[in-house]
This record gives C-alpha cells, sequence and structure tokens, in this order.
C-alpha cells in the first residue's frame, strides 16, 4: 500500500473482551475507558504518547461526549493531539488501522495511534425522528435493535448465516466441529501464554476511586464440549448459540509509525512489519457470511497470490458458518487458521475486534519468523474486508 | 562546638543564625533573647508614635493571609495593618474571616479585622490617608513582575524615605529586587515559616520570631530552598509521567506514599493558574544556572500556559487504575530520590541555610514526611550515589551538572547527624533541645545520641525542651511512623518498646532531669516524654493532653501508668480522665499532679534553670512508684459517653492503664507496649485517623 508505514512490533496490545453486562465495563465511559487504558498499554510497552502525532480512533456504538471523538479520547490518554473517528461496524479496526496507514504515507504524521473500542454493554437508546411512524418517533436499542434489522434487507444478521449456509450446503456437524476446534485453539493460546503478550489486564476505579473491578479474562467464555455443541436448538440454519460469537465489550490499540521511528518505538525494532493490500465487496443480499471469503478471493487475486503463500490466516467470525464457506470457496483447511482463538470465541465488541484479531496475528507471524497474514471478516451491509499483512 | 567560654554544644543552634544565642543561654539569662516590645518599638516606633505595617497585595493569596497572620499579632502592640490592593480586586481578606472566627471567635475575629485598614491606590501614586497611618514596614506582596515590583519600592521609599520592605517573592533573588525577603510557606494564614534573606539579621526577623512565626535565614538565589524542593520535585514528576505515561494523579499518589508530599493536588489546592506559573517560573531560572536537573518538563511549560489543572475534572474522574511491581516501584523512587538527592546536594554545597533548616523546610512547608537531609541520612553515603547515578542512566541531561557527591563526606556530621536534637551544656547542666513537632524514630535515635553525648561530657543535670525556634509546639507521635504497625503488630509494639526505653533514660540516667515545655501545646508521645523527667514545668499558655483516644491509639510510651506512677488519689483520677476523655488541660490545672510548676516563660527559664543546677526553687521532687498500684479509681467522672469507636478505644485504654499499672514498673513497659501494639492491629484503630491515614496513603 506505501512505502513508509510499519507498524512497531510490540506497540500494541488488548483488553481482554468480558461478554457483555458481565463486568465493570458495563459501567463505564467507554471512550474514557479506551483513551486511559491505551496510556496504559503505551506505557507498559515502553512507548510515551508523547510520541504520538495523531490519533485514529474506531468505534461503533454512541458514547457519551462522541462528538468531540478523538480529540476528547486523547485528553484521557494524556497527551493532547488531533484526530478522527471511523466507524465500519465490525471493519472498524482494520479501517482504523489501514487509515492511520494512510496519514504515515500521506506525510502528515509519523506516529499514529489506532484505538478501537466498543461497550454494547447497555447501548444507548437514540430516539429518531420517523414521519412514517405513526409515533412520529422511533427508539432503537443501538446494538440489538441494528443486529435484529438490516434496512437494506430487512432481515436478521443471524439470518444471513442461515441463508449462506444452505447457499454453500453447509452441514451442521462441520460447523459444530468448527466451533469445537476453536474453543480448543484459544485455549491452547491462552495456556501457552501466547495471549499474555496480546492481553492487558485493566484494574477499573468507580467515581470514588475505589477498586469497581478487574478487566483480566475473555468473561464467559467456558470450555464446550462437542456433546453440548450438538444438543443446541437451531435458530437459523446451522446456527446455534453456541457456534455465534457474543457481544462483549473491550478496547485493542496499536501504532503505525514511519519506518524512520519504528527504531524509537519497538523493542524488537528488526521486525518490520508492513501492510500490504486491502480489498473490501459486497455479497448479494442477505448473504453476510460468504462476503469475506469473497473479498479474499479478491485479494488474492489482486495479488496475484495463493492461499499457500500464507503463512497466517485470522478472521472475524461471528459464526462458524464463515468459516466453513470459507474453507470451501478458497480450499483452505479450516484447522489451519484462527490458531490463536478468535472472536467466535472471545466476543465481539465489534470496533476492537479486528484489531485484536490484528495483533494476534501479527504475533503469531512473529512467532513462525515471519510470512504473510492474512486478517478478513465481515461487516454490516453484507460485506467482506480483507487485508494482508507481511512481517519479515 | 564551643560557642562561648562556657558553652558547649553538639552542633549551632538555629537561634543562633537569627543572632539569639543558644538555648542554655536563655536558660542561664532565665529570659528570652529578646522582648516583642522592644522590637516593636524598634520596628514601628515607641508606642506614641507608632507606625504601621502596610502589606501590598494584600487581597491576594499570600497578602491576604499574612495580613489575618500580622494582624492578629501586632494588636496587642497597637500596629496597624494597612491592606493595600487595586480597586476592584477580589475580596481576598473578607475569605480570611470565617478562619479567623474559628480561630479567635466571633468578637477576637471582629477586633482583629478592625485593626485591619484597607486602602486602595492606582499602582503608581499612594493614598493620600496612608501617610497619617505613619508606614513603616511593608511587605511586599504584589504580582511577580520584576519591574513593577522595583517601581513599587521607589514609590514607597520617596514618599516614607525610612521604610522597612521585604518581599514575599519566590520568584526573584533579593540582589535583584533591591529589598530584603521574607518568603513564606502555603498556606499563607496559618503556616508559621518564611525563609529569610536579609544581610544580617534584622529586627524585623526577631520580631517575626518573638511573634511566634518562625523565620529561617537562607541564602540569596534565584529560587529559594522551599521553591528547590517543591518545584523540584513537581518537575521530577512531570520527568517520570513523560517517561512512563502515568498519570499525574496516580504518580501524587506514589509520591505521597514514597516522601509525602502531593505535588499536583498541592498546584491544584494552591490555583494552578499561579502555582503552575511559579513552578514553571523557578524551573526556568533554575534551569538556566544549574542545567537540565532543573529545566522544566514539556508539560510544564503547557500547564504554564494555560493554567490548567493536573488532576481531571471531575466528568473525568480517573477510570483506569496503575499499579507498580517491584522492579517498576525502585524505577519510580529513582525518578524521585534521585533529583531530590540531587537539588540537595547543590544546597548543601552552597551552604544555603542551616542543616536543620534545609532539611525542616521540606517537612513544614512542603509535606515531606521527613526532610531530604534525614532522607539522604536513612539511605546513607552509598545509597545516595547510586540512587543519583541510577537517576542519570535514566536522565542523562541531568547528569551534567549541580551533582554534589563530595558533601556525603559530612553526612556523619554532628549538623548532619543531629537534624532535629541538639544538645548544649554549661559544665555538669545541659539542654536538650527539640526541633521536630512530632516524634519519630529520627527524634529518637538523635535523642539517643544527644544524651550519650551529654553524659560522655559529664552533665549530670539535663533540661529537656522544644529548640525555641523550629518548634512552636510539640504536638505527640509522628503517626507515620504507626503505619508499619496497622498490619504487623510486632511492629506497633517494637515502636512502644523502643520509643518508652529511650525515654526512661531521661528518668535513669541523669541525676536530675526537668521538662520544659513552653509551646502552644503539648500532647500525646511528646507529653509522654516530658513526663519522664523527674520535673515538668510549663508556660501558662501550653495545653497538655493526651489525644490518643480520639485517633484512636493507645499511649504508646507510658503514657497509660507512668504519670499514673508520679501521683496519688486525686490526681490519678484527672489522669484518666485526661486518657480516657483525651480533653486537654492548661498547664495551671495540671500542677501538682501531671506537672510541677506553671507560669510566665521568664519564670520557667528560670526555675528550670535552678532545679538543674542545684538553686534553691522550693519544689519538692514527686517520687514514682515503683511497685504495683492496686487502688485505681474505677470511677472516672466527667467523660461523656463517645461513639461505639470511642467507646472501644477507651476500653482499651483502660485495659491498659490496669494492666501496667498492675506490675512493677520495670515489667510495665512491655506490658503497655503489648497492649499498644495489639491495638493498632484491630478494626477499630484501622476505621480511626491514623488507620485512615495509613490506607489513604499506603494503600494505593
Amino acid at each position: 500500500m506505501g512505502e513508509k508505514a510499519r507498524i512497531p512490533y510490540g506497540t500494541w496490545g488488548s483488553s481482554y473482551f468480558p461478554a457483555w453486562q458481565t463486568s465493570a465495563l458495563a459501567e463505564v465511559n467507554i471512550g474514557q475507558f479506551a483513551g486511559e487504558s491505551m496510556n496504559r498499554i503505551m506505557g507498559l510497552r515502553g512507548v510515551p504518547v508523547g510520541e504520538l502525532e495523531y490519533l485514529v480512533i474506531g468505534s461503533t456504538v454512541p458514547w457519551h461526549w462522541k462528538f468531540w471523538t478523538a480529540p476528547m479520547i486523547a485528553s484521557c490518554m494524556g497527551h493532547r493531539i488531533p484526530g478522527y473517528h471511523v466507524e465500519q461496524a465490525c471493519a472498524t479496526g482494520l479501517q482504523a488501522t489501514l487509515l492511520a496507514a494512510g496519514e504515515i504515507e500521506n506525510g502528515s504524521s509519523d506516529v499514529v495511534g489506532v484505538l478501537t473500542f466498543d461497550r454494547t454493554s447497555d447501548s444507548p437508546v437514540g430516539v429518531f425522528p420517523e414521519r412514517r411512524e405513526y409515533q412520529r418517533t422511533v427508539p432503537i436499542a443501538d446494538v440489538w435493535d441494528n443486529f435484529g434489522f438490516d434496512p437494506a434487507t430487512g432481515q436478521a444478521m443471524l439470518a444471513t448465516a442461515g441463508n449462506a449456509a444452505r447457499k454453500h450446503n453447509i452441514e451442521r456437524l462441520e460447523v459444530d466441529e468448527i466451533t469445537f476446534h476453536r474453543y480448543e485453539q484459544y485455549y491452547e493460546a491462552r495456556s501457552c501464554g501466547f495471549l499474555d503478550r496480546v492481553l492487558v489486564p485493566l484494574d477499573i476505579l468507580n467515581v470514588q476511586g475505589k477498586p469497581l473491578g478487574t478487566i483480566d479474562e475473555d468473561k464467559s467464555v467456558r470450555p464446550i464440549t462437542m456433546e453440548g455443541l450438538r444438543s443446541m436448538r437451531e435458530l437459523d440454519n446451522c446456527v446455534t448459540s453456541g457456534t455465534q460469537t457474543h457481544a462483549a465489550d473491550g478496547m485493542a490499540t496499536l501504532l503505525v509509525a514511519h519506518k524512520d521511528r519504528v527504531q524509537d518505538l519497538s523493542p524488537r525494532p528488526e521486525v518490520d512489519i508492513q501492510i500490504v493490500a486491502k480489498v473490501e465487496v459486497r455479497a448479494d443480499h442477505a448473504l453476510m457470511p460468504e462476503a469475506p471469503s469473497l473479498a479474499v478471493q479478491k485479494l488474492l487475486t489482486r495479488l496475484d497470490m495463493k492461499m499457500d503463500d500464507i503463512a497466517v490466516v485470522k478472521n472475524h467470525n461471528p459464526f462458524a458458518v464463515n468459516d466453513a464457506i470459507f474453507s470451501k470457496m478458497l480450499n483452505h483447511d479450516w484447522t489451519e487458521m484462527n490458531k490463536t482463538g478468535s472472536s467466535l470465541v472471545f466476543g465481539h465488541p465489534q470496533g476492537p475486534t479486528l484489531t485484536r484479531v490484528i495483533i494476534e496475528g501479527l504475533e503469531e507471524a512473529v512467532d513462525l519468523g515471519g510470512g504473510n497474514v492474512l486478517v478478513f471478516g465481515c461487516a454490516a451491509g453484507d460485506v467482506g474486508i480483507a487485508a494482508l499483512f507481511s512481517v519479515a | 562546638m564551643t560557642t562561648s567560654t562556657t558553652t558547649k554544644t553538639m552542633r549551632q543552634s538555629t537561634l543562633e543564625t537569627m543572632g539569639l544565642g543558644t538555648v542554655l543561654d536563655m536558660f542561664r539569662s532565665g529570659k528570652l533573647p529578646v522582648l516583642t516590645e522592644d522590637l516593636v518599638d524598634r520596628v514601628f516606633g515607641p508606642a506614641d508614635d507608632r507606625g504601621s505595617m502596610v502589606i501590598s497585595g494584600a487581597n491576594g493569596i499570600v497578602g491576604a493571609g499574612k495580613t489575618m497572620q500580622f494582624a492578629s499579632r501586632l494588636i496587642d502592640f497597637g500596629v496597624r495593618i494597612v491592606a493595600l490592593d487595586f480597586p476592584g480586586s477580589p475580596d481576598g481578606l473578607g475569605k480570611q474571616y470565617p478562619g479567623l472566627v474559628r480561630a479567635f471567635g466571633k468578637d477576637g475575629a471582629a477586633k482583629i479585622m478592625g485593626n485591619v485598614v484597607q486602602l486602595t491606590y492606582d499602582g503608581k501614586s499612594l493614598p493620600s490617608e496612608l501617610g497619617q497611618l505613619n508606614p513603616r514596614f511593608l511587605l511586599e506582596a504584589i504580582p511577580e513582575i520584576l519591574s513593577i515590583k522595583r517601581e513599587h519600592y521607589e514609590t514607597f521609599r520617596a514618599a516614607f524615605p525610612d521604610i522597612a520592605i521585604r518581599s514575599v517573592t519566590s520568584g526573584f533573588p533579593s540582589s535583584e529586587l533591591g529589598v530584603g525577603i521574607s518568603h513564606p510557606a502555603f498556606p499563607h494564614e496559618i503556616n508559621k515559616i518564611f525563609e529569610v534573606v536579609e544581610d544580617e539579621p534584622s529586627d524585623i526577623t526577631r520580631l517575626m520570631w518573638a511573634l511566634g512565626l518562625i523565620p529561617l535565614e537562607v541564602s540569596d538565589d534565584w529560587a529559594f530552598v522551599l521553591d528547590v524542593l517543591f518545584c523540584g520535585i513537581t518537575n521530577a514528576a512531570v520527568q517520570y509521567h513523560q517517561a512512563s505515561n502515568m498519570p499525574y494523579w496516580k504518580i501524587d499518589k506514589f509520591v505521597r506514599r514514597l516522601a509525602g508530599p502531593n505535588p499536583f493536588r498541592a498546584h491544584d489546592a494552591i490555583g494552578a493558574k499561579g502555582a503552575n506559573f511559579l513552578t514553571w517560573s523557578c524551573l526556568h531560572h533554575l534551569g538556566e544556572q544549574y542545567g537540565d536537573l532543573f529545566s522544566p518538563a514539556r508539560q510544564m511549560l503547557s500547564h504554564k500556559d494555560t493554567g490548567r489543572d493536573w488532576y481531571p475534572p471531575n466528568h473525568f474522574r480517573p477510570m483506569v487504575d496503575w499499579k507498580l511491581d517491584a522492579e517498576a516501584e525502585e524505577e519510580f523512587n529513582t525518578w524521585i530520590l534521585g533529583p531530590l538527592y540531587q537539588m540537595t546536594s547543590l544546597m548543601v554545597a552552597e551552604k544555603r541555610s542551616h542543616f536543620a533548616q534545609l532539611n525542616v523546610i521540606g517537612e513544614m512547608c512542603a509535606q515531606f514526611r521527613k526532610g531530604t537531609l534525614a532522607l539522604m541520612r536513612a539511605a546513607g553515603a552509598d545509597g545516595v550515589r547510586k540512587t543519583v547515578e541510577r537517576y542519570h542512566q535514566l536522565f542523562p541531561a541531568a547528569a551534567d551538572s549541580a551533582w554534589h557527591p563530595e558533601i556525603l563526606e559530612q553526612i556523619d556530621s554532628p549538623e548532619w547527624q543531629q537534624l532535629y536534637v541538639n544538645a548544649e551544656c554549661d559544665g555538669e547542666t545541659g539542654v536538650i533541645t527539640l526541633g521536630r513537632e512530632s516524634y519519630n524514630y529520627d527524634i529518637d535515635a538523635e535523642l539517643n545520641r544527644a544524651i550519650d553525648w551529654l553524659k560522655e561530657v559529664g552533665v549530670t543535670s539535663v533540661i529537656l525542651t522544644g529548640d525555641f525556634h523550629l518548634t512552636t509546639q510539640l504536638v505527640g507521635a509522628d503517626t507515620s511512623e504507626f503505619y508499619p504497625a496497622i498490619e504487623d503488630e510486632a511492629a506497633g509494639t517494637r515502636v512502644s518498646n523502643d520509643w518508652s526505653r529511650t525515654a526512661r533514660r531521661l528518668a535513669d540516667e541523669f541525676e536530675t532531669s526537668v521538662g520544659v515545655v513552653t509551646g502552644k501545646r503539648c500532647l500525646g508521645g511528646m507529653l509522654e516524654l516530658m513526663l519522664h523527667c523527674d520535673y515538668l514545668i510549663g508556660a501558662d499558655e501550653t495545653r497538655f493532653g493526651f489525644p490518643e483516644v480520639t485517633l484512636p491509639v493507645i499511649p504508646g510510651m507510658e503514657g497509660c501508668h507512668w504519670p499514673i506512677r508520679k501521683t496519688k488519689g486525686e490526681g490519678r483520677t484527672k489522669v484518666l480522665q485526661m486518657l480516657l476523655g483525651g480533653r486537654p488541660i492548661s498547664a495551671a490545672d495540671g500542677v501538682g499532679w501531671l506537672l510541677d510548676a506553671s507560669g510566665s516563660v521568664e519564670y520557667v527559664l528560670q526555675t528550670a534553670w535552678s532545679i538543674a543546677t542545684g538553686g534553691d526553687h522550693g519544689i519538692t521532687r514527686r517520687t514514682i512508684e515503683t511497685g504495683a498500684i492496686k487502688d485505681l479509681p474505677t470511677e472516672v467522672p466527667g467523660i461523656k459517653p463517645g461513639s461505639g469507636a470511642t467507646e472501644e478505644a477507651r476500653r482499651a485504654i483502660r485495659a491498659c492503664v490496669d494492666a501496667s499499672c498492675a506490675v512493677k514498673l520495670s515489667k510495665a513497659v512491655d506490658v503497655q507496649s503489648k497492649h499498644s501494639g495489639g491495638f493498632m492491629i484491630t478494626e477499630t484503630c484501622r476505621r480511626g485517623i491514623v488507620g485512615s491515614d495509613y490506607t489513604k496513603t499506603m494503600k494505593i
């Protein structure tokens, strides 16, 4: 995508993603939390936030004082810099990273922070004027009412999974097996300490300055059994409560910098991380889980690459159906992806989900000694997004 | 050290820096070295031509505080205070009134305010009424702009050629201003400390001392001792913020736990707009003179320019907490202590003030639990060197200048070893002076060394007293020393035991010991210490008390049995009333059962000297009951029912009294210490003032 932008290795981190309504994050202004957490994470990574020149934030659920966007969050971070807010549903984390790289490439800044966050708990309720309703106003609970109704198709997100599974003749058994395998991958990554390099425990204070809670686990993620998955009732074709993600709260952050600044920022400046390319596609009517696979196909075609050229495959998979379709369309073994877990398991706070996925993917590639990292996912509106990173 | 043909001292008395001689001189002469009335005459003229004191900038934070302080002290001498300021200045004086009422009552406050004449002027010409008030002394507290200050002095000198002028500046040296300096410490209405810059100790400085203020002679520099420490630790904290990202509010908590001050909270409390400017200005000048050890951090400039608070606004109360693991905490300590040690080395090398004064300024003006010289002494010369070297690795720019490790060779000198306690003697009579208002392990160690020194030089009779300078009262034990005891019973028992055994040396190791208290109050551990002397004499205005029940803690230096063993009958009931009620008494009310005599300061000085030198004083020496006491009063009248915690504390104190009196004196220390240490780990203590302070300060 450009010659200048790099992601300095190790200048990143994510909170754990506790499921919605299960943690102290359900009670905070998530924007303030994200700003303060980024400051904490960068402190732990040895990066003075004074080094940052610009901040791209991403979130999808409105938060108090959102009007003030990145400048407000930067103040909470402790460093008054400009920036803006980006939002593209579940693609937000990847888009924010790419836009930050754009700031480097266009010469505006040399060090740009990416900060993505969302609180799905107690989402705000918007009251919108609507002349077509007899009440003249319509209240919409930001998270759940939107999940349940795509105005462009009139269908719920869950329905798109069922539609796509039907179109691709996906079997329920395979979906359950994928889900079971993803849990095994997640627990393996957790037990071997891999996730400790990505996730940062954070202590939350109440307004009196007393402990409100510690965010130190992807709360509500529990070991799962094949029998349990098999016994679950289908909500739509191949979709059960066990084979879809859950709403969560959290934040994730990383830096994008000019290649000349990597030396100052990274604990391992010899690791070179570049953003190679990105594409987006839109699937047909109400077929969202198919969209990421279409995006990857397009990306590989444009880069004249094959899946064999990819070292690490990571995606945001709100439905296990997504992975089954991907495996079929790209002819890629679904056990050979998401090796450190995925959002199907650890939950989905929307804005930061793909940011965490990127960080995990890059860490995994560094462990392998480098290689191409494919990150992709779906987003509201039957959109698929895919990007390629190279780690050398 | 020998200061006269007959007086030997461990180290120089701080009084001598003002030309007021030694404490022993006072006892020997039976009077204070100067009289307030004489000094008022010298500064303001005789009673039939009494002049006034002008405070310019009187509505500012400093001016208003000092107006109240001087108005309340000079009213009895017929000196009027002229409060001068611009028309339209915000009413800073009116804000002081509620505090005056609290301190002096409504009538007293009205009387003091009635002694203040408020005048306005345009900054260039003085009001005509001022001449009628015969101004003799101007205390200038106008904004910190050099040209305006100089012009201000010229205006006054043109109108009143003989007027004495002092500036409260924290920003300019005397050499730049052309006037002497009396730089006060925050909070201005109650803090008695003034850093004084003048060629020779003046009558104005001595008058301040005589009025109960605490003038401290310091050298003339772009920033005086207090500002070097206060601005320096603020800058160090900002530098740490830059390196670590830790928010200011959390750094404040770690600094407080480590050393005592809250540099950022202090700026906000004083008023960030003004305080940020003064701190930046001080650092800017210091940086130009001494290099990057002091150069203001980038955020200092930003906060100076915007005047914004360091703490987040209320709607952004901190949400994400910060913790330090052991390694990170050691690095934090280095970031803070390294520059503090280095700055102190500079001030010692430049001989900026008496060691005890250098040390106490940090404690009494900048919230340090221990002054920086005491901190360095505790760390040891090698420890200080290592910390500064580690700091220079973290912040190499500071290594280029202003580091004087050679001064550490003085660390074993009496000046550095006796920061709080001095000893003076004349033949077989000695005086031990306490230069700290609250008792801690530093005082304890220094007191032991002072006793050792007096015995070595052949002293057989000793007077124990405040130092008539740095201590205007003796408030008791430094409760921060109890922090380890809140979670460790053995630590509480140890502190009680150690300090009690030091106190017993006063009773056991001299033929005669006399405790003398002349300040405002003598409470808690300090009273227990004094009670160990064979005689206790107090000035009439001094209040004595055992406030432990209100904290609550159990008196740990034998307060639960020693005073009971020194009295009988009704006296024992009165001691119990003090212990269980917590209400202080006057010196006169305590004579015969708690004290042996009371009177004017001159009477106290003369009587104590007479007792110590074997003169004819007419006071019978009370004996101490060394056996078990079996007839303690069971009923203690006059104790009003208290809260649950207070009643719990009373039961614990009473149990300690019963147990420590039921054994021989030789066993009583251990009994008392066990009770005292045991109580400090109780929930009652933890929820009280000491426990809450511990939690707030240490459990962060």
